[in-house]
């Protein structure tokens, strides 16, 4: 056999990010905590490694464990709860030997796999039996993240089944029917939220109507990037990332930062990388004729375009602050790990995945 | 299905299409607006903290209130940075003075030194547009001062706000807490509900129970300036919510005169509502003034945080004492449950009484001779209830005692001890067993059991529930319902009348508890301890005796026999609710009658 070569504009685009990432960081986390940026080196280069790992090994063998990975995801998540670290108010974190890791993100590998093997086989147009099957292998993990409560990482998972189910033929009554549903039992949600959740969606629908919580994130990072202009305003000189005016500037709110220091060009860089990533990953997807290969490219696709086109359109104040970070740009180890392994499977789903 | 991979690939290049729209909307279209925000830091946040709820007493008379005063704060981005080769912007404003200059200058109005103004700013800045506190309170002069050097002091500025104030000083302090900075575990919870680091919150009693109604919700104002530091625009505004009133059922001028009572002599004391549990008053010596936190009076607090008689320990909650003699109202009413006496039987006491080959002694070493129940009550005869406890037995005592609510909490809305009683477990030797009978060995009481028990006693056998909060806001809160004991009327006529004789008899053991102006009912008790010539003594009872309106419970820790000065506090309670019918009715009554 042949050996097939690795999807160069894929990874070419995914490294230009983490470069991104980590230059930018190195900005923002200056007057922060500078060691930010060592560590986040160092997750990139776990990532890449784990990248290559993934890569080197044909997808239906990852497949097969997908139960395994299942298990120990929600395994973890149960964790969270019993033995979890108080972090920001909410329990997200779990400290094993020193190393702080996030289960949530842990799961959306578990997810992407178990959606993938479950559905793989299955003929269009979906039966209510298969709909309702992997609803809950998505929906057991969204709860438990839920609860956390996380809510950004929970939508996350929501949006990759309804990105698997739709390439594997949800019929489109069926999905108009689920629509309907949805729209009914949500304001039985709006109940479940914490009352902090719904300020923020409130602040979202008004920003200025909570200036001083919610709201006033959004201004700050709107006026961040706004004042960015087409050139930016320079590495290490962008008064509302230096000056304290945005939290969580290495996390969540790391675009705006490249918004205002790098401008509309830099912004636009890191769209057209993801466009890329999202571009390439689709590609793989549609040369792939085996089924199963294909719904997990397209579950992971929906995971990082979901995860990217959130982030960017939060912190300019078009959707609500939700708490997602943008793929491979983000502080937070298990998120770059993450996300790396992602890239190592679609290579390996380029590699190794039956052609038409 | 490639089609519909297709249809994902147009959703998502739509989606990024509207994203890099929207980032030419903002950064090219309304760059240059934006720009301006940033490069002026032309945006302020004008806190406007709520009003705290006030906290009142039954009739309304302030516990708790809020009192504006004067405060100095630095803006932080007010200052010309130090490491101003790095942002070119803020480096031309015209008119700003370094931080280190600005203390300086400030520091001769207030008082304190320019390094210690530095180390607060530091301890205390949380976002850049809201002022740090550097001194928490100034007279109106000097706060007039300051405002009126304002154009040397750029970046100081001094702000009126509410601050907690305890006009009563330590009366109830026990029970309404006190407020301070949050804890570093519950700040990160708080946050989320708009709490600033500054903020007071509730650190303990009413004030951290209730902490959430008395809150209210903080307001502000974003505001965009010019270069004077003048409003421009309103960028955003929230109304601040004043928190809710909390009343309370106690009777703040009963609580000062109980503690007057007890002078240096440490103890509690509590005073129920036989009928529906209100507590008219809780006290505890030595007290606080809950004003100290908000003082922040280091040395005064040094004083009570380290103060061996521990002032913030509510005793008459937290505090277990052993009963003693008082406990024999409960041994009484089980045996004559039980049928093991009748009122009328005497038993001899002979100044001792043999339990296996253990000599117990009364009291009165002499012999009380033969004692019915009421003499046995009114001389408070150990040879008597040793023999009845002895009848008894272990097991009975204690499910007598449980009953009666002994070793379970009360159901105190702040949280209280259970008290002690020996587990089922424990094996007891037949001379421990018995002692229990007469309060002493492993049995441990608060106050504030003791008062729900003498209640029961009071009002026919209901163990009623505690409650202090009557209102919050404009809800008002109804009591639970009491728990029967279920034995009938005529064992708590038996204990009155023996009650009635231990007040009222010239030889009863709280003699100097009778008083002339009302008639009262009680049982002293006098504990012995592990300090030995310094027992705890007790005084339980209510009044007036045919219609019981108050009942209570007082105990002076260490302060020997129950029929003095705890007998004295009970007279002066009942005396004072004699001479004030209204301080026991609720307001609406007192005008209905």
């Amino acid at each position: 056999m042949r050996k097939i070569p690795w999807d160069m504009p894929l990874l070419l685009a995914a490294g230009a990010l983490s470069c991104i990432s980590l230059i930018a960081l190195a900005s923002a986390a200056a007057t922060l905590n500078p060691s930010l940026v060592w560590r986040q080196a160092v997750w990139v280069g776990v990532g890449m490694g784990v990248a290559w790992l993934m890569a080197s090994v044909p997808y239906p063998k990852w497949l097969d464990l997908a139960p395994v990975w299942y298990a120990g995801a929600v395994g973890l998540l149960v964790i969270v709860f019993i033995a979890g670290t108080m972090k920001l108010g909410a329990t997200r974190w779990l400290t094993i030997v020193g190393f702080s890791l996030q289960p949530s993100e842990c799961a959306k590998l578990a997810v992407a796999f178990l959606l993938a093997r479950s559905l793989g086989h299955r003929s269009a147009p979906l039966s209510w039996r298969d709909l309702a099957g992997s609803a809950l292998v998505a929906g057991l993990p969204a709860v438990l993240i839920f609860l956390q409560p996380d809510l950004g990482s929970s939508s996350i998972l929501l949006a990759m089944w309804l990105g698997v189910v739709w390439v594997a033929g949800i019929a489109p009554k069926q999905l108009l029917l689920l629509g309907i549903a949805a729209a009914a039992v949500t304001p039985i949600g709006w109940h479940a939220l914490k009352e902090f959740q719904r300020l923020r969606l409130l602040a979202f629908i008004n920003p200025h109507a909570d200036p001083l919580g919610a709201g006033y994130t959004i201004i700050q990072s709107q006026i961040a990037i706004g004042s960015g202009g087409f050139w930016g305003r320079g590495w290490l000189s962008g008064t509302q990332s230096q000056l304290n005016f945005l939290p969580e500037r290495h996390a969540d709110f790391l675009f705006s930062v490249i918004g205002e220091e790098w401008g509309w060009w830099g912004a636009v860089l890191v769209v057209a990388c993801i466009g890329c990533v999202i571009w390439r990953a689709l590609a793989i997807a549609l040369r792939n004729s085996e089924s199963q290969g294909r719904l997990l490219a397209a579950a992971l696709v929906s995971w990082l375009g979901y995860q990217a086109v959130i982030n960017i359109a939060m912190v300019m104040g078009m959707v609500p602050v939700v708490g997602i970070p943008l793929p491979f740009v983000s502080y937070g180890g298990s998120a770059m790990v993450m996300t790396w392994t992602a890239v190592g499977l679609l290579q390996s789903i380029h590699r190794f995945g039956t052609r038409f | 299905m490639p089609s519909r991979l297709i249809w994902f690939r147009r959703v998502l290049v739509a989606a990024l299409a509207c994203l890099v729209f929207r980032l030419a909307g903002l950064q090219l279209w309304e760059g240059a607006r934006y720009r301006a925000l940033a490069e002026r830091n032309r945006v302020r946040v004008v806190p406007e903290p709520a009003p705290r709820g006030r906290i009142v007493d039954r009739h309304g008379r302030l516990l708790a209130a809020t009192r504006p005063i004067f405060r100095v704060a630095a803006i932080p981005q007010e200052f010309s940075s130090e490491t101003r080769w790095r942002w070119r912007e803020s480096a031309q404003r015209a008119g700003t003075v370094s931080r280190a200059e600005a203390f300086a200058r400030l520091s001769p109005f207030v008082g304190v030194p320019p390094a210690e103004l530095e180390q607060r700013f530091r301890a205390q800045r949380t976002l850049p547009f809201v002022p740090a506190t550097i001194v928490p309170e100034v007279t109106k002069l000097q706060a007039l001062q300051i405002a009126e050097a304002h154009l040397e002091l750029p970046g100081i500025v001094v702000e009126p706000v509410p601050v907690r104030d305890y006009p009563l000083g330590s009366a109830a302090a026990h029970l309404i807490g006190y407020v301070g900075q949050p804890t570093e575990e519950a700040f990160p919870v708080l946050k989320q509900y708009g709490v600033r680091p500054t903020d007071a919150v509730g650190r303990s009693g009413i004030e951290k129970e209730f902490e959430a109604y008395l809150r209210g919700r903080s307001g502000g104002s974003v505001i965009e300036v010019d270069h004077r530091a003048r409003q421009v625009r309103l960028l955003g505004r929230r109304e601040a919510e004043a928190g809710q009133t909390v009343a309370l059922t106690v009777d703040a001028q009963l609580c000062s005169l109980i503690a007057r009572r007890f002078g240096d002599q440490p103890g509690a004391a509590v005073v129920v509502q036989p009928s529906t549990g209100e507590v008219l008053a809780l006290v505890s010596v030595p007290d606080f003034d809950p004003g100290l936190f908000v003082r922040q009076d280091r040395r005064e607090l040094q004083r009570v945080l380290t103060d061996p008689q521990s002032p913030l320990l509510d005793r008459a909650t937290m505090g277990q004492y052993t009963p003693g003699s008082i406990i024999k109202l409960l041994t009484a009413a089980i045996a004559l449950q039980q049928h093991l006496v009748t009122p009328a039987t005497p038993l001899p006491c002979l100044g001792y009484v043999q339990i296996g080959d253990r000599r117990f002694h009364c009291w009165n070493r002499d012999g009380h001779g033969p004692v019915t129940l009421r003499e046995a009550l009114t001389v408070s005869c150990n040879s008597y209830f040793l023999e009845v406890g002895h009848r008894l037995g272990l097991e009975r005592l204690r499910a007598g005692f449980q009953r009666a609510g002994l070793g379970r909490r009360t159901g105190w809305v702040l949280g209280d001890q259970p008290g002690h009683l020996p587990p089922p477990s424990r094996r007891l030797t037949e001379g421990e067993a018995t002692l229990l009978a007469i309060g002493q060995g492993e049995i441990l009481l608060t106050p504030l059991q003791a008062a729900v028990m003498v209640g029961a006693v009071a009002n026919g056998g209901w163990l009623m529930r505690p409650w202090v909060v009557k209102q919050i806001g404009e809800r008002a809160i109804e009591p639970s319902a009491g728990v029967s004991l279920g034995w009938p009327r005529e064992t708590f006529d038996r204990l009155r009348e023996g009650m009635v004789a231990v007040v009222n008899a010239p030889h009863g053991t709280g003699a100097h508890a009778h008083s002339d102006q009302v008639r009262i009912a009680g049982k002293t008790g006098t504990a012995q301890t592990h300090v030995p010539g310094r027992p705890n003594g007790w005084f339980v009872g209510f009044c007036p005796v045919d219609h019981p309106v108050v009942a209570l419970a007082v105990v002076a820790e260490h302060g020997g026999s129950g029929g003095e000065l705890p007998s004295l506090i009970g007279k002066a309670v009942c005396e004072y609710v004699a001479a004030h019918p209204e301080a026991v009715s609720s307001p609406e009554e007192a005008g209905a009658s």
